[in-house]
């Protein structure tokens, strides 16, 4: 592979575009028999982008590319580009074939455009007629790419990741830092077909971790270590029951929903925390499943004093792929929150994520992230009556305007984004707190259900 | 885990010392640095007072030996430093290298007695100190420099875990320990990268045993004495006091073990073996270095033992490097199922090869914690796909045995191997 100059001087910085661009022109005269193929890594989902994704494509695809004399190049938006002399194209597409294959839990090779167009990578013959269009390209990746050279030195660098050194430091500044401001809340509902009307059904009180980050450690991005952070949320846990215990609430919810950890469950802070809220306020406790996998004999201890207490036990963290690669049901828990998102809609990813909803039964089943009409659709025409996310939001903002004596003055987002803080000047800025903290019983159209 | 080995006590006169001199070795590598552009002209003698006998090099020694040097300092003709295993680094200018010569010949009397000079002056041996010309010999200063420095950090972390052990005081149970914390972890990765682990490497066989045959291996598991680990590193800590930060700490050992495999000569990686590694580290440069490093004629079957937290952790990020693995010609297997968490560990839908099960005498009832029947699952699995692993006595074979279990790992089966190769030389003897 073509290597790019570091920090070359001088005002043509050498890219792997301006590289690319450079053998493209050369080979002008000598294109016969030559194929070059871009595949459109910039366009996989960002978790599916990562260095390792990249570097692993790379791999597969080195030995062909050596073996048919070529080049390659990897583009600063993560896209490669590859050469070849006189390939087999059956070589070719099998490589292609498996690079997609190793993508294949991405919407990029699945997705299908409906143009006839492949969104995953380009051929040009650039023997025959895609020369030029080749050429083309090159010189369009090489304008973008000068033009991020340049916008480099105006974009903040990065935030550190979260290391063993550093992850001191910050548990202590967590130790001594009043979490109260940073506590957040989102209400989640159950729509109830009956009687056509969505109640709340918990509200979530949860730290954002971006704000996290903000007030602890601006130049530190704590998630990028999964087992350091884990072991943070430990302390933030007891940090957060902490504030939660001192808060004075106007009004109580009906019922409260925290995400814990297991061993937090089994502490005295959680202990106390369960004391103040008795006889008040149900509770809920969300665990992750990474957790429960870590600690599964703790995780059964912890759901049987919960159901002991009469508390609802949620597993948290479910997505299409934990839906698809494992039996969810043996957590046996109360309830299921599963993160929606629109490749559930795809034909094939909604069959088997609706098949693995019937397993754990609809009835079980909160679809967390419903950020927008179609969402709550889905999940409606699958028999889901428990939704959370933005568009839940928005939903019961615009259902408090509607009933709020002062809700000339405010806006739609104004009401959302007060719904969600429990202090600071957000909330105050609202005219009746009140009305932010009742939980209304709202009218909600009938489902269309889905014809089998 | 064994327990911790006992402590030798630092006796005080070393502690006074290693306290006094703190941050010398830093020092010396800063003024060595500063001394880049300034090499002209200047030199520098090591005393080698560490390779002088114990009794010789108490603390009246060393500060008599520092003393032979205290003119020279305050008359600002050189700059002297003190290390902490009692060496004595002087970087002076040539015009002062009589004066240097005369201090030398005081020391050399001052320790005559000690083997170390006594040796010295045969065929051009000087052990007991080095010079430099920084003009020429810049370079290899700097080196030593560093590599003191690296060392007394090294040993100043030990010196904290055992100071820290000293204050909570007295003998500890096993299995307790200091807990690990972040700046612990942090004090065992920088200890890593100088720790030599190729003797903490051991090896275990998976074993097929079937009827009464005597057990046959299959594969032998490459892993790190994690007990040795803690020994060598940091005693006194528990590292299993905190999950998520051992498994972090696996992390980094994963790409010490892959550069350990890689350096090694090919019989360690020759025939059939398995690893434990990280998702992640599938993914990072040191796994495609060792992926390279691997001759193709040398490959035999390589398994990957993954933890089932990790791949639960990042389900895309597993898929990833399983189809990679797959494609590279790697088994998967996954490790530290044990009775709770089997019902979460659906092999076929996994997509991956083996499922290392944990013995537990418990599972002699035959019931899994939801109801289902070991038996069952056994063979959803596939019999030749799931291992029972640390088998430390008879029972465990027998009860897998009944559940049509064919894959064995575990302290009882080494035994049953010694046993079987002690018998098998018996034979061959007799045969003589």
């Amino acid at each position: 592979m073509n290597l790019p100059v570091p920090d070359a001087a001088g005002p043509e910085i050498v890219t792997q575009e301006s590289l690319l661009l450079g053998a493209a022109e050369r080979i002008g005269r000598i294109r016969q028999g030559r194929l070059a193929v871009q595949v459109f890594l910039s366009r996989l989902r960002p978790q599916n982008r990562q260095d390792g994704h990249i570097r692993i494509a790379l791999r597969m695809l080195e030995p062909m590319v050596n073996a048919y004399r070529g080049q390659m190049f990897l583009l600063g938006n993560s896209d490669i580009v590859f050469m070849l002399k006189d390939p087999n194209p059956v070589d070719v597409e099998n490589m292609i074939f498996k690079l997609r294959a190793l993508f294949s839990k991405d919407p990029l090779t699945y997705d299908d455009a409906g143009d006839g167009m492949d969104k995953f990578c380009a051929w040009f013959d650039l023997g025959g007629s895609d020369y030029d269009s080749f050429v083309d390209m090159a010189r369009t990746v090489t304008q973008q790419a000068r033009k991020r050279q340049t916008d480099k030195g105006t974009v903040k660098p990065p935030a550190k990741p979260l290391d063993a050194k550093s992850l001191g430091g910050v548990l202590e500044r967590l130790s001594s830092l009043d979490v109260s401001p940073l506590v957040s809340r989102q209400s989640a509902i159950v729509i109830k077909e009956a009687s056509s009307t969505g109640e709340v059904l918990f509200q979530e009180f949860f730290v954002s971790i971006a704000e996290l980050q903000k007030a602890l450690a601006p130049d530190i991005n704590l998630v990028a270590n999964r087992w350091l952070f884990q072991h943070l949320s430990l302390t933030l846990d007891k940090r957060v029951l902490g504030a939660l215990s001192t808060l004075a609430l106007r009004s109580i919810p009906n019922c409260y929903s925290l995400n814990l950890n297991i061993a937090t469950v089994l502490s005295k802070a959680f202990e106390q925390f369960e004391e103040k809220v008795k006889g008040k306020a149900g509770l809920s406790v969300e665990v992750q499943v990474l957790d429960v996998l870590a600690d599964s004999r703790g995780y059964y201890a912890a759901r049987d004093r919960l159901r002991e207490k009469g508390h609802t036990v949620v597993i948290d963290g479910l997505n299409e792929l934990t839906l698809q690669f494992m039996d969810v049901s043996q957590f046996e828990a109360d309830l299921y929150k599963v993160a929606w998102s629109p490749e559930m809609r795809e034909g094939e990813h909604s069959d088997s994520v609706g098949s693995a909803l019937g397993i754990l039964g609809v009835g079980k089943v909160v679809l967390a992230r419903c950020d927008s009409e179609a969402a709550i659709q889905w999940g409606q025409e699958r028999g889901i009556q428990r939704f959370q996310g933005r568009y839940v939001d928005a939903m019961l903002a615009a259902f408090t305007m509607a009933s709020c004596p002062k809700a000339a003055g405010c806006t739609l987002q104004q009401c959302i984004a007060r719904h969600g803080v429990l202090t600071g000047p957000l909330r105050s800025a609202c005219f009746d707190n009140d009305m932010l903290d009742s939980s209304p019983v709202m009218r909600v159209p009938k489902a269309r259900h889905k014809e089998a | 885990m064994l327990p911790p080995r006992e402590e030798r006590p630092t006796n005080s006169q070393q502690r006074a010392i290693a306290q006094r001199l703190v941050g010398q070795e830093s020092l010396l590598v800063d003024y060595v640095q500063k001394l880049e552009r300034h090499r002209k002209g200047r030199r520098a003698v090591v005393v080698r007072l560490s390779g002088l006998q114990a009794v010789n090099r108490r603390e009246h020694h060393i500060r008599i030996a520092l003393n032979s040097f205290e003119v020279l300092v305050k008359q600002l003709k050189g700059q002297i430093f003190s290390l902490s295993n009692s060496d004595i680094v002087f970087i002076f200018k040539d015009t002062a290298i009589d004066e240097v010569e005369a201090a030398l010949v005081k020391l050399r009397f001052l320790f005559s007695d000690d083997p170390l000079l006594a040796d010295e002056g045969f065929a051009g041996k000087a052990t007991f100190m080095d010079w430099y010309l920084l003009e020429r010999d810049y370079d290899a200063l700097l080196q030593y420099a560093l590599h003191c420095s690296n060392e007394e950090q090294q040993r100043k972390s030990q010196e904290l875990t055992k100071s820290l052990v000293a204050q909570q005081g007295g003998a500890r149970s096993f299995g307790r320990g200091d807990p690990l914390t972040p700046q612990v972890l942090s004090k065992i990765e920088d200890g890593l990268v100088r720790a030599d682990l190729a003797n903490m490497m051991r090896r275990q066989a998976i074993c097929a045993i079937v009827g009464k045959a005597p057990p046959q291996p299959v594969y032998n598991e490459l892993f790190i004495s994690i007990a040795d680990l803690r020994e060598t590193i940091l005693p006194n800590v528990n590292l299993a006091s905190s999950p998520w930060l051992f498994q972090q700490l696996t992390e980094v050992l994963d790409k010490r073990v892959l550069s350990l495999l890689n350096k090694h000569d090919d019989r360690t990686v020759a025939g059939d073996i398995s690893v434990n590694l990280n998702v992640q580290t599938l993914l990072a440069p040191e796994f495609l270095t060792f992926d390279d490093n691997l001759k193709a004629s040398m490959r035999g079957t390589i398994v990957l033992e993954l933890q089932k937290v990790d791949v639960f952790a990042d389900l895309g990020a597993f898929l990833f490097a399983r189809d990679f693995a797959h494609d590279r010609g790697y088994r998967i297997c996954i490790d530290g199922v044990n009775m709770e968490s089997l019902p979460f560990i659906d092999r076929e839908r996994l997509g991956i090869d083996l499922v290392k099960i944990v013995w537990d005498p418990a599972m002699a009832a035959g019931i899994l914690p939801n109801g289902d029947s070991l038996e069952s699952y056994m063979r959803r699995c596939g019999p030749s796909r799931a291992i029972l692993c640390r088998c430390d006595e008879q029972d465990a074979i027998d009860w897998g045995q009944t559940v049509g279990v064919t894959l064995y790992q575990g302290r009882h089966v080494e035994a049953m191997l010694a046993a079987e190769a002690a018998r098998a030389r018996g034979v061959l003897g007799r045969r003589r």
